[in-house]
């Protein structure tokens, strides 16, 4: 089993987003691998991605960015413009009204191999539309290449798994990578809040909201969580306390500091919008404070590619080990493990 | 005019189109593009087409208009597809696909209303020929690519891609060129069937509004004018339905009002708080309703077509245009008096004219206003505080209060003496007694001295 990692633990999800820490840190190589190595025979996959893709040429390094492989018989979402570029024989099976800088984003089905580069919803919404017409087309795993940056507005973390793509162009210092990684698995790790407060919460795209401990929700008005004047005032009988835009670290030492309102329950909404510093998080979760996200994906693996842009090349098998042991999860460098 | 052009206007219209249940962004857009109805048969006509949408609703499984409702979504403003295709310009894929998928679902939905005999209601053309030319294997799945049995040589190009793949690219190219000619082709095929396809498009956005004014019909009880022919109109136990709405969320209940109006000056005096303002608001919005062919929020109504309709509310200020709110009425209601001149079929509804100003000259301007409308051919409905001559006009007044609350029916009085029931209503408002009783003392001391000269 050794041979094909965590490919079976895909197929116990409906849906996968692989996401890279970095350019460089081996996204494309994971994508291509886990396409390559579905059972098409037994599952229907549909591919697409999020994020500033559309460019052939990276924007950051230059480097030629690839386009995607697809066998025969999988779906996949891209826009109208790289649709009309595709190098393979193809089936349209649906436009939606999802518009990208690109077009509209279409849905098709390859019926031969060949290449297509891949520019899907722009919009977490949009992408979660994208994902719920797919299953209407009968596909069973959709799969999305997804960009973990501030620049992208849509979030991976509404696919029900996840693989994390890391390594030395996140970090070329072997403790600081594993530092860093494991800081963000945490954060994927974030457990998720009640039920009632997913379905009170979820629709609330901007703001900042609480719940009293009577259930009642009231919106917080003018407030951002990264403005400088928040102010938590009647808010005795708070209970929850939802950012719906970024988690920064100026709000979060406010809360801290804040002696009433730091033990009640912080709610955002995916691990996405969390962009506080490890140390602010271990001061905040250390006075007593816990947060709760919306959306979580469930985290199957790490691979990790120890090749910089630069060509600094780290030892792959203490990477995985280190990576491994401080995360409690499989690690993979898959270029070394699988020759693809 | 169309729609969108008075989507905005202060009687609320926007509520009404904001609750119809649309199923596709084109049929919004659609509907936002009609044109005001001025012409009696085409008024009539659409009405004959909402009540059979009405039975139709009315008369149906919920499990089958669900299925109909969803066909319906997956409509798609293809115009410019249809334009492309217009103007023989080949088509791409995407294009080829979305002609398809309208033709399928066409011929779907067509079937479904078919078996309701709502087929009269709204004609679908049948693109049982299009679909033929877009789905040459008869898989019927609304899927497209240039297929194989279009041209025996594409076949065999794509089964030397499968075997071969490293010569790919090559092939694909060489293909492409003859995908290009069954493009050429099936454009051509396609141009003949242009018009067909236009009106299924029109068609269905058509089945989707109906449907949606029909269930607005069901839903918060409206109904069907008659169109009357004297240029007077009437309505029986009239309400706003957002004022309704509202009402009913709060526990309230809404009292309905029964109002008619000539092709002649009407004008309604009434206390503060007496709905005087929204009846103006209802009277706009049933107008607009009757010439976009919704339903009524009424349990009668018989009204007349009007060519253009002017509801001035008086506080609207216009900072854009640097004007104050006595500056904009002004120039509203001059738009009134001149359009009055024109040879056309005219409604204005003039909320508390010239209120803003002192009472001497707000009496006089709203005095000489009803004398100079008077002597036009022309439907007024006004409202004021002023105490004026009525002269010819119809007056009607709200009751008032009645018992300790507020009775909002309307009743005809002899001539346009305004109530005097201010304080009181204050008072019951809770205001503050000192403001009150002084304010009371004041209005006797002036009667007194008035008595006395």
């Amino acid at each position: 089993m050794l041979a094909v990692p965590f490919i079976n633990d895909i197929l116990n999800y409906d849906s996968l987003s692989i996401v890279g820490l970095q350019k460089n840190t081996g996204k494309t190589e994971c994508l291509k691998y886990v396409l390559a190595r579905l059972p098409l025979e037994r599952k229907r996959v549909a591919v697409t991605s999020i994020g500033i893709d559309g460019e052939t040429t990276d924007q950051v390094t230059r480097t030629q960015k690839p386009e995607i492989v697809l066998r025969e018989g999988m779906y996949f979402g891209t826009s109208e413009a790289h649709y009309r570029q595709r190098r393979l024989v193809s089936e349209l099976i649906d436009v939606s009204d999802e518009s990208t800088s690109l077009g509209r984003v279409v849905t098709a089905k390859a019926l031969t191999q060949g290449k297509i580069l891949l520019s899907g919803p722009s919009s977490t919404s949009g992408l979660q539309r994208w994902m719920r017409d797919t299953r209407r087309h009968g596909i069973d795993l959709a799969i999305v290449d997804g960009a973990l940056s501030r620049l992208s507005l849509a979030s991976p973390a509404v696919s029900q798994s996840m693989i994390l793509a890391t390594g030395a162009a996140y970090s070329i210092n072997m403790s600081q990578l594993v530092q860093r990684t494991a800081f963000v698995v945490d954060l994927i790790n974030i457990g998720m809040t009640s039920e009632g407060n997913i379905a009170l919460l979820s629709p609330l795209e901007s703001g900042m909201w609480w719940i009293d401990t009577d259930g009642q929700l009231h919106e917080m008005e003018g407030a951002t969580s990264l403005s400088q004047q928040v102010e938590f005032h009647g808010m005795d009988r708070c209970a929850t306390l939802y950012v719906a835009g970024a988690l920064v670290d100026s709000f979060l030492e406010k809360l801290r500091k804040n002696k009433q309102l730091r033990q009640v329950e912080l709610v955002v909404r995916d691990f996405t919008k969390i962009f506080v510093t490890p140390q602010q998080l271990r001061l905040f979760e250390k006075a007593g404070g816990r947060i709760k996200v919306l959306q979580k994906s469930k985290l199957i693996a790490v691979t990790v590619n120890p090749t910089s842009p630069s060509g600094y090349v780290l030892d792959s098998e203490a990477v995985c080990d280190k990576i491994s042991q401080a995360i409690n999860l499989p690690v993979y460098d898959l270029l070394k493990s699988t020759d693809c | 005019m169309q729609l969108k052009n008075v989507i905005e206007s202060p009687c609320a219209l926007r509520f009404m189109l904001d609750g119809l249940d649309l199923q596709s962004g084109f049929a919004r857009r659609w509907l936002l593009d009609t044109e005001m109805m001025t012409c009696e048969a085409e008024i009539e006509a659409s009405y004959d087409v909402l009540r059979q949408f009405v039975d139709f609703v009315r008369s149906i499984e919920p499990s089958f208009l669900n299925t109909l409702l969803f066909r319906l979504q997956g409509v798609k403003d293809i115009r410019t597809t249809v334009k492309n295709l217009r103007q023989q310009s080949t088509l791409d894929d995407i294009e080829l696909f979305e002609v398809k998928h309208l033709a399928i679902l066409s011929t779907e939905v067509a079937k479904l209303l078919k078996n309701h005999n709502l087929d009269s209601a709204v004609e679908i053309q049948s693109l049982d020929e299009v679909i033929t030319i877009l789905d040459p294997d008869g898989m019927k799945i609304a899927s497209f690519y240039i297929y194989d049995s279009y041209c025996e040589q594409l076949k065999d190009l794509r089964i030397a891609m499968r075997k071969n793949p490293d010569k790919q690219d090559e092939l694909l190219l060489e293909a492409a060129e003859i995908e290009e000619e069954v493009r050429i082709d099936l454009t051509k095929k396609l141009h003949s069937h242009v018009d067909d396809i236009e009106r299924a498009l029109i068609a269905l956005a058509k089945v989707d509004i109906g449907v949606a004014k029909a269930r607005q019909v069901v839903d918060q009880e409206l109904c069907f004018p008659t169109i009357s022919n004297d240029g007077s109109s009437c309505y029986k136990a009239l309400f706003h339905p957002q004022v309704k709405d509202a009402l009913n969320r709060a526990g309230r209940h809404y009292q309905p009002v029964d109002i008619s109006f000539a092709d002649s000056p009407t004008l309604i005096t009434g206390a503060n708080m007496g709905g005087k303002t929204v009846v103006l608001k209802t009277l706009t919005l049933c107008q607009l309703l009757f010439q976009f062919g919704f339903g009524i929020p009424a349990s009668e109504a018989s009204i007349a077509i009007k060519d253009e309709i002017y509801f001035c509310i008086g506080d609207e200020q216009s900072i854009e245009k640097g004007l104050s709110s006595f500056a904009a009425e002004m120039k509203n209601i001059d738009a009134v008096i001149q359009a009055s001149r024109q040879n056309r079929r005219l409604l204005a509804l003039i909320d508390e004219p010239a209120r803003t100003t002192n009472p001497t000259e707000g009496t006089a301007l709203v005095q000489a206003l009803l004398k100079v409308l008077s002597t036009k051919h022309m439907s007024l409905v006004m409202t004021t505080h002023y105490d004026i001559e009525p002269g010819t006009a119809h007056c009607l007044r709200v009751k008032g209060f009645d018992n300790g609350s507020m009775n909002y029916s309307l009743v005809e009085v002899a001539g346009g003496e305004v109530p005097h029931e201010a304080l009181t209503i204050a008072q019951s408002l809770g205001i503050d007694s000192e403001w009150i009783d002084l304010a009371r003392k004041e209005l006797d001391e002036s009667k007194q001295q008035t008595s006395t000269i």
